[in-house]
């Protein structure tokens, strides 16, 4: 038995779909393809699927994946990849079909473009002069204060026209993950950032050795 | 992307993917290259919505027409709503985006009168004028079809058509004299004149009424030749001339009924009184199995699906029902699809109907008695029986089900306190039985369910002349069945008898409730069928402040001659045929089904020949 990994965008519509709802949209895509995937056994069998580092509801991403698992002894990446095109819901594009080679624990950070009207760059000017930028961050076990100075030190903006956007990378790994809205929120609520009408998009998974994950 | 303003919209509230849009098998077309846009909307929530199978029928219907486009669109629920408000964002269709006063034909479908409000509070949103009467050409024309168009005179002051019957037909051709209408430059005055002449299509304009200085309606009169002076509904004469829908769009957000869906047949055979569908709906015309197993099996590899439901008013009393499970049963295991029963009847409910629907997955077990003795039972037709009931609850628990949910009403014609009680002992006798059958699972405990609904009067049913029960006599009946239930493995689960109220008030309402439903709507009443949102007392206060009486509607026994404000709505039912319906229920005496002996309803008339060839389709034989 082989795990594949599918890697698709969720942009536009796709974007507002949750995890939750994510699950049973693919599982009908893979049953509308007909690809030959794994389903569990037992009393009530299901199509075998795990996601990688879910993403929130709203934001975009380019570099989503699922793996399912299939008895295929020689699986066709093309050709599943080409049974997935024509049944997957506007949004959710399939990029790529390949084996999973890395384990999904070794995630360790993910980066970001954040899109922003070019007139709030002075928010973003601001946060480079800060020295600390402590939000709070809500988990299982209550909240707890995170520095995001010691993970974004600075924020590099690029202007276009009346938009503008920087990059950043944030760690996303099972001991700490930092959701990008916490940055945007703290734009928000310190500095004046016009955050709903901001736009976050993933655009890699980097694994704890920095190496992309694939 | 997405306009900003809706995206700012989509993130401030509650499940955004129910706005956007994008689900598969979802219609996208070049608005450059259509000729007639349709927007069909829901006046209920997405949820709501998408478990509607009108909707998916037509939908797919009419974009088989490479120059038609078919969109949706539903009600924003309330912080939705208050975003299209706040940030002056017309209502919009899921497709397109594009604002309800860009199309051509706005549809709305009737199917629960307490959705009236939200009809109002969607072309609010879209900013199009309620009354048709306000809007000339440049505005879509807005047409109504779906079971409550069998009497919308309280809604038809806002409506410019309202269509009768089955839409599989009718509304492609009311499309074809838009869309002709449009490229002609006609006249609103002329199109509705045409749509007029369309079998089903009722221009509320076109009629006038008079009313009898003690409210009662005293004529309606049509006053345009072409309109007919009784609209007859249209029907499919054969159901295998219109396969049923193969492609749906399918949700990607939780809809209600979020599985495949396959019409088996259509009205009904069983006749109970009570029951607006099962006369709306005559007569009833079944399927084919290998239309049906094939459908099934193409909406499942289209969808995606892993449950397919074989809906319909009575599912069991499709005559081949056994050979297209066991046709479906040849796929449906190796697929992981399920096959589940939305509507059982316990009378004819066997052994190999639980095995066969239960080969992949178990779902629940519901059955609707209705009434609590043989003796009610008798007066609204529900031609079943104790040891029936009895023997259908033995197969279940046999069959390793532990809970049973049985659906009952209150407030039937007739209705005694033991009735109420007969409610209770039923279901003791349920829990009772599980406990005398020696295979019962063991450590288990029963559960028996009572749903208890309040009973609504309907037009075009025998009950229609009856009086609803007032909100006190409802109210002491449901005190009644809580004390007369003594075991913890029953619960009783029963509804607010003011929603009731209300719809009764509207079921058999009239047009002088038009102003009354918009001053409702402008004090903040929609989602009426929602409890969290209905406000009975600024109903009552809104009908006081018109002078209107809701007792007058609701609590009154209508006359067997009487001008009912729905006696220009023809359903092929007779008139007659419904006073000696009612004559029958006050004596306790029952009608045998369709299928096995015909009554002489009148419906037959709509196929042109009897309905039933009486030496070969019977009944099913109780087993």
């Amino acid at each position: 038995m082989h795990t594949i990994r599918i890697w698709f965008t969720k942009t536009g519509e796709a974007s507002y779909i949750s995890l939750l709802d994510l699950q049973r949209v693919m599982g009908r895509a893979l049953k509308r393809s007909g690809l030959p995937v794994w389903y569990t056994l037992g009393f009530n069998p299901h199509i075998y699927m795990t996601f990688a580092c879910p993403l929130s509801l709203g934001q975009e991403s380019l570099v989503e994946s699922v793996d399912v698992k299939t008895e295929e002894n020689k699986p066709d990446f093309a050709a599943w990849q080409a049974a997935l095109a024509p049944v997957m819901p506007t949004g959710l594009a399939v990029v790529r079909v390949d084996y999973a080679r890395i384990k999904a624990e070794q995630i360790g950070s993910a980066a970001y473009t954040i899109t922003l009207p070019a007139r709030a760059a002075q928010a973003v000017e601001e946060y480079n002069r800060l020295t600390e930028a402590v939000v709070m961050k809500k988990s299982k076990r209550g909240e707890k204060p995170v520095d995001l100075k010691a993970h974004v030190p600075a924020l590099e903006l690029k202007t276009d026209g009346e938009s503008a956007s920087f990059s950043v990378t944030l760690p996303a790994s099972e001991t700490l993950n930092l959701n990008p809205s916490l940055l945007l929120k703290f734009l928000e609520d310190r500095l004046g950032l016009p955050a709903e009408e901001c736009a976050i998009l993933r655009t890699a998974l980097i694994t704890k050795d920095g190496e992309p994950f694939c | 992307m997405f306009d900003p303003k809706l995206k700012q919209a989509l993130a401030r509230v509650q499940k955004p993917g129910r706005y956007t849009g994008g689900e598969p098998g979802s219609v996208y077309k070049d608005k450059s290259q259509v000729d007639l846009r349709f927007a069909f909307c829901f006046p209920d929530t997405y949820e709501v919505g998408m478990s509607f199978l009108g909707m998916k029928i037509l939908y797919e219907l009419l974009n088989q027409h490479p120059n038609w486009w078919c969109e949706r669109a539903f009600m924003p629920w309330l912080d939705m709503a208050q975003q299209h408000r706040e940030l002056g964002l017309p209502l919009y269709t899921l497709e397109s985006k594009d604002p309800l006063t860009d199309f051509d034909i706005v549809g709305f479908t009737l199917q629960y009168e307490l959705s009236y409000t939200n009809i109002l509070a969607m072309l609010d949103l879209a900013g199009i004028p309620f009354y048709a009467a306000d809007r000339d050409e440049s505005w879509p024309l807005i047409v109504a079809g779906g079971p409550c168009v069998c009497n919308a005179e309280p809604i038809a002051p806002f409506f410019d058509m309202m269509m009768l019957g089955e839409g599989e037909w009718q509304l492609q051709k009311v499309c074809e004299t838009v869309e002709q209408a449009k490229k002609e430059g006609w006249a609103k005055r002329r199109l509705l004149e045409q749509l007029a002449g369309i079998p089903g299509c009722y221009v509320p304009s076109f009629y006038d009424v008079t009313y009898q200085p003690d409210g009662r309606v005293q004529s309606i009169t049509p006053n345009c030749p072409q309109a007919p002076a009784k609209v007859t509904k249209v029907i499919l004469q054969d159901m295998d001339s219109y396969a049923p829908p193969t492609h749906f769009v399918v949700p990607m957000v939780g809809a209600i009924h979020d599985r495949a869906q396959i019409e088996v047949l259509r009205g009904c055979v069983r006749g109970c009184r009570f029951c607006q569908a099962g006369f709306l709906y005559r007569p009833m015309r079944q399927r084919s199995v290998g239309m049906l197993n094939e459908a099934a099996r193409d909406l499942c590899a289209n969808t995606g699906y892993e449950e397919v439901s074989l809906t319909s008013l009575s599912t069991s009393d499709h005559s081949q029902l056994e050979q297209l499970l066991d046709e479906m049963d040849t796929w449906t295991p190796q697929e992981h699809v399920s096959i589940s029963l939305p509507s059982l009847r316990i009378d004819n409910f066997s052994e190999s109907l639980i095995e066969k629907t239960t080969m992949v997955r178990k779902s629940g077990l519901t059955f609707a008695p209705e009434a609590g003795t043989q003796r009610l039972r008798d007066v609204i037709n529900k031609n079943i029986t104790w040891d029936e009931i009895e023997k259908s609850c033995r197969i279940a628990f046999k069959a390793g089900y532990s809970s049973v949910k049985l659906y009952f009403m209150m407030g039937l014609p007739t209705e005694t306190m033991e009735d109420i009680e007969g409610i209770a002992e039923t279901a003791q006798r349920v829990v009772d039985l599980y406990y005398s059958n020696p295979d019962k699972p063991k450590g288990k405990g029963v559960q028996v369910t009572i749903s208890v609904a309040c009973f609504v009067p309907k037009p075009h049913t025998p009950f229609q002349f009856v009086p609803q029960d007032t909100k006190e006599q409802l109210e002491a009946k449901q005190q009644h069945l809580l004390h007369s239930v003594h075991s913890r493995k029953i619960r009783v689960n029963y509804h607010d008898s003011s929603t009731s109220f209300l719809e009764a008030v509207f079921a058999k309402g009239d047009r002088r409730l038009a102003p009354v439903i918009e001053a409702a709507y402008r004090k903040g009443c929609f989602f009426d069928g929602w409890d969290e949102c209905f406000r009975y007392d600024v109903w009552l206060e809104t009908f006081r402040e018109f002078g209107l009486d809701t007792a007058f509607y609701a609590n009154r026994t209508i006359g067997e001659d009487e001008i009912t404000p729905w006696s220009h709505m023809d359903y092929g039912v007779s008139h007659a045929f419904l006073v000696h319906e009612y004559h029958k229920a006050l004596a306790a005496q029952t009608t045998q089904p369709c299928n096995r002996q015909c009554s002489g309803c009148g419906a037959n008339h709509l196929l042109g020949g009897p309905c039933f060839a009486y030496d070969t389709d019977l009944v099913h034989e109780n087993r």
